[in-house]
């Protein structure tokens, strides 16, 4: 790990999940990589949060999985964004932003 | 929202399914992370060990997963109730006997509560059944009457066209008809009713029209008819075109003009009318009666009832028709109708006659089941509470012995609220299993229960349904969830109160000795119970005992009945009494016939016909101490095999006159009347319509006192005439004796009446012992319940008391150990036991005895030849219940004397 790791802040994994998920359907280690690679490895999301977060947002419908074939041929579980989902990665893009905006102007000030 | 509902159901129902997707899932996350190091130069079983790590263990992702997922605490609580099923499934003669035991207490209440919500409790179909009244005359009649709650016709007009308090009244007689349909003829149940009858019961119809007004002005104008639903179901079986036809009533024919609604039979309950008809037709329906055109003021026959107006009371409207009444006999008083044999006494006690009303819901089946049933429910009430007693005990026993179980499961972090609702839990599941299975037991119990109570065509039309109602499963269910908080709470509180480091260090210390002395006096309950039910249970079967042995006092066996009545079918006087006296010739020259008797009267019916006398010595006695009187055949006292002791039968020459000449009278009547004399030849007259009489029927013979109108009853004065005497009988009983099983001999005899006359139909034909055993219905019913409880009672008092016996010796074995090691005889360790047994047994039995004999006088009058506080009874049921305590007892006794004394030490 050469980048230095970052505890993700609360809400920001969804948001993250549903930006890695914008382009194509991923397995779970695909978006756990996919993560890594936008993030320039400053976010490597563990199994321990990335299941339950994918099945609680599949839950909430912004998710649909299927099954399919991975780059290795091994059956794997793909996720892609649902309509809701779609949405979803909108709105909280422009909150993220907004918020980026306000906290980056307030660290400023300092 | 149905993905939501889809995954919700998916979460719950498909848990395995998707426990395998997801252990799968992060298989495949591991195998691609492996995979991808590998790639990146790792030997594959570091790559795989690493990637492993990195997923940081599989089981809390799972975990984590899991409780993502909707309608966890649904999950938690299958969870609970497949870990409760389990641990009752465990130990399968516990749940066995505590569902057992809940099922019959239940099952026993449900049954007896289900008949006693329909039957006891129900009004009538009708609508704002509490508004309607029935109105009676209290005091003597002085005159004819068909029954306490009936008054005359005209004084029905009367209170009819003046009161103030009624929307209105209307009137009804019930009567038994003949109905001819097709080539049928059959008799029914019909009601006589006026024309405003279905109006102010506010009861509807489902086809055609109900009696109107209109219908019931003029008599015999109106030959209309209205079909009970059930009925037109049965007997037309549900023909909609029936509407409009013609059918035959005693004969003459009669319109249909409407079927009433389902579910109303007539306002008496129990015997329902299968046909309604204008009351001014009264003369075709009742031949050789009248009562109506006559207009008789002295012969009270119509019931009267009345809905009261809005906002009116019964004692409000009660009150307020005194005047009224006292203005209707004022009037009577005076006609010559009363003055003819009254006295100024007499006309003073006419006047003070007041008006009643009575609750007009309640039914005649409601009177006479009201008591047995209510007694019934009460020992369904103390089997009950014995079911609780028991279960209590059994779970407290339980409780204790998985204290360690408690304490594991509090020690690795168990809530207790989660032990507590566990060990609800699981008292719920029993309730619930005993609930069902109980429930069941009702559906059953109640079907055999209406067969025994009502005739078999009355039990298939009566609308009491085995299948309990909304209030009947809400005492259920209250039933079930006290039953759950008295014996599931107390050890689930107990149970969680256990001190964790105390029940996991020592096993055998004194941590639950509060629940033994609530065990004993548990099982000490359950003994006073089991003996109150004992005790009942023996002087019932005594009863019916008492009442099969003593019989009606002449021999039942190979004795055929049935009644018959031709004046129904248009026979005229003359006829009638030719059709008797070719029939007594027919059945008496019958192959396989001993011998034929006639009666007006049925013989232990409950029908009595009463009149005063005027003799010489003696004058007219009030109603409840006149003799009981009958027509009979010459033959009748042959045939039931009663001996004359003095004097001679009735023979075929004493019907030359038609006046009441001669009678045969039996010993209480000789003893009543002809006190010291010999009765034979003495005379005495009947009282008529209040004309005076000369005393001129002779006593020509003396017969033993029998039974009359049931079995129960000290055989009152009775007088017997010949009955060609009396042409105005409405029917006979007949009675035959004959040479073999009567059983084989009822179709024979079916063939034989219709040959002899199809248009006659016979009534009722069966031996005189099944009438007698459906008479004792009451009782038998009562006998066997009683019993069965009794014996469901002792069985669960001897479980109870083995129960806590063996956990004393169990906890105590060390103890005994000891005392053995120290030299103690075998026999004194169980006497020990014994002594110990007995103080339980002798506990429950003295409060037992104290509650049976407080008790007692509640149910003397369902008692027949025995005393309620019966020594024998009281005695035998103390021994009977100490004796098998006892033998339970005796087996931890033993258990206790055989303890090793080493192994006993050894024990932790």
């Amino acid at each position: 790990m050469p980048a230095p790791q970052t505890d993700l802040l609360q809400g920001t994994l969804d948001l993250l999940i549903l930006k890695a998920l914008a382009l194509q359907a991923l397995h779970g280690m695909g978006i756990s990589r996919r993560i890594a690679q936008m993030t320039s490895g400053t976010f490597d999301v563990k199994a321990g949060s990335l299941f339950p977060a994918l099945h609680r947002m599949e839950q909430a419908g912004w998710l649909a999985s299927f099954w399919g074939e991975s780059e290795t041929n091994r059956r794997a579980k793909f996720y892609s964004l649902t309509k809701a989902g779609k949405k979803q990665l909108h709105t909280e893009s422009e909150r993220w932003e907004r918020i980026s905006v306000a906290m980056a102007a307030a660290l400023r000030t300092a | 929202m149905i993905s939501r509902l889809l995954s919700l159901w998916n979460n719950v129902f498909r848990r395995k399914q998707l426990d395998r997707d997801l252990d799968e899932e992060l298989e495949a996350y591991v195998e691609l992370m492996s995979a991808e190091k590998v790639r990146g130069g790792v030997s594959p079983e570091e790559a795989h060990r690493d990637a492993r790590r990195q997923a940081g263990g599989i089981d809390q992702v799972v975990q984590s997963v899991r409780d993502f997922r909707a309608g966890v605490w649904l999950d938690r609580f299958a969870q609970d109730i497949r870990y409760g099923v389990r641990t009752l499934a465990k130990n399968p003669a516990f749940t066995l006997v505590a569902v057992t035991t809940l099922a019959l207490g239940i099952g026993a209440n449900a049954a007896m509560f289900s008949l006693l919500d329909q039957v006891v409790l129900r009004l009538l179909p009708v609508r704002n059944p509490e508004k309607v009244v029935i109105v009676r005359e209290t005091g003597n009649h002085y005159g004819n009457s068909y029954g306490p709650n009936t008054i005359s016709w005209p004084m029905f007009e009367d209170l009819r066209d003046h009161n103030q308090v009624f929307s209105g009244m209307f009137c009804r007689f019930p009567a038994t008809v003949d109905i001819g349909y097709g080539d049928r003829t059959a008799q029914i149940s019909a009601e006589l009713v006026s024309g405003s009858y279905f109006s102010i019961l506010g009861v509807g119809t489902a086809l055609g029209r109900a009696i109107a007004p209109d219908d019931d002005a003029v008599p015999d104008s109106k030959p209309v008819v209205v079909l009970s639903y059930s009925f037109w179901r049965s007997y037309f079986n549900g023909d909609r075109t029936v509407v409009g036809r013609t059918i035959g009533l005693n004969r003459l024919a009669m319109t249909v003009i409407g079927v009433a609604q389902p579910g109303f039979d007539g306002v008496e309950l129990g015997v329902p009318a299968k046909v309604f008809v204008p009351i001014m037709m009264k003369t075709e329906m009742t031949p050789r009666s009248d009562g109506l055109k006559d207009r008789p003021r002295r012969l009270s026959w119509v019931t009267a009832y009345g809905r009261l107006k809005p906002g009116v009371s019964l004692e409000q409207a009660q009150l307020s028709l005194q005047p009224l009444m006292h203005s209707i006999l004022e009037m009577e008083s005076l006609q010559p109708e009363f003055t003819r044999n009254a006295t100024a006494e007499d006309r003073e006690l006419l006047l003070r006659n007041r008006v009643e009303l009575l609750p007009g819901a309640g039914n005649g089946l409601r009177e006479y089941m009201r008591k047995p049933l209510l007694l019934l429910v009460a020992l369904t009430g103390a089997v009950l509470l014995l079911a609780c007693a028991n279960l209590a005990n059994l779970l407290l026993a339980r409780a204790t012995a998985r204290e360690r179980e408690f304490a594991v499961r509090l020690a690795i972090g168990a809530a207790r609220a989660r032990i507590v609702r566990q060990l609800l839990l699981e008292s719920l599941l029993l309730a619930g299993a005993g609930t069902i299975l109980g429930l069941a037991l009702a559906f059953l119990a109640d079907r055999i229960l209406l067969r025994i109570y009502l005739p078999e065509d009355a039990a298939a039309e009566f609308a009491v349904s085995p299948i309990p109602d909304g209030r009947v499963l809400a005492f259920v269910v209250g039933i079930m969830l006290l039953t759950s908080l008295v014996f599931g709470l107390l050890p689930a509180v107990r149970g969680s109160g256990t001190e964790v480091t105390l029940a996991l260090k020592d096993r055998s210390g004194a941590l639950s000795a509060g629940g033994i002395s609530l065990r004993r006096m548990l099982v000490g309950i359950q003994v006073a119970l089991s003996l109150l039910l004992l005790v009942g249970a023996g002087l019932f079967v005594r009863t019916l005992r008492n009442l099969e042995k003593l019989g009606p006092g002449f021999p039942t066996d190979r004795l055929l009945t049935f009644t018959i009545n031709p004046s129904l079918s248009g026979y005229t006087d003359e006829q009638t009494e030719s059709f008797f006296e070719r029939l007594n010739l027919s059945l008496e020259t019958m192959p396989g016939v001993r011998s034929v008797g006639l009666s007006a009267m049925p013989l232990l019916k409950g029908y009595a016909w009463q009149n005063a006398i005027v003799g010489k010595d003696f004058e007219g006695a009030p109603i409840e101490q006149q003799p009981v009187l009958n027509n009979v055949s010459p033959d009748y006292f042959a045939t039931l095999e009663i001996p004359l002791l003095a004097g001679r039968a009735i023979t075929p020459r004493d019907h030359a006159s038609l006046k009441y000449t001669v009678a045969v009278i039996n010993e209480g009547f000789a003893r009543k009347y002809f006190p010291a004399r010999n009765p034979i030849g003495q005379r005495f007259g009947l009282v008529n319509n209040m004309q005076s009489v000369t005393p001129d029927i002779e006593v020509i013979g003396v017969i033993p006192d029998r039974k009359y109108r049931d079995l129960r009853e000290t055989p009152p004065p009775q007088a017997y005439f010949p009955y060609y005497e009396d042409i105005k009988f409405r029917g006979m009983t007949i009675y035959l004796r004959t040479q073999a099983d009567p059983r084989q001999f009822e179709d024979a005899l079916r063939e034989r009446m219709r040959q002899f006359d199809p248009h006659v139909p016979v009534v009722g034909l069966e031996t005189v012992n099944e009438q007698i055993g459906f008479s004792l219905r009451t009782e038998r019913l009562v006998a066997s319940l009683s019993g069965v409880f009794g014996g469901l009672a002792t069985l669960l008092a001897v479980i109870g008391l083995y129960g806590v016996m063996a956990y004393v010796v169990q906890r105590r074995t060390r103890e005994i150990g000891i005392r053995i090691a120290l030299g103690a005889a075998r026999r004194n360790v169980i006497a020990m036991v014994m002594r110990e047994v007995f103080i339980l047994i002798g506990a429950g039995l003295a409060a037992g005895f104290l509650l049976a004999l407080a008790l007692a006088d509640l149910i003397r009058s369902q008692l027949f030849g025995l005393n309620a506080r019966d020594p024998l009874t009281f005695v035998g049921s103390a021994i009977v219940l100490a004796l098998s305590a006892g033998s339970a007892g005796l087996i931890p006794a033993l258990r206790a004397s055989t303890v090793d004394p080493t192994t006993a030490l050894r024990q932790e």
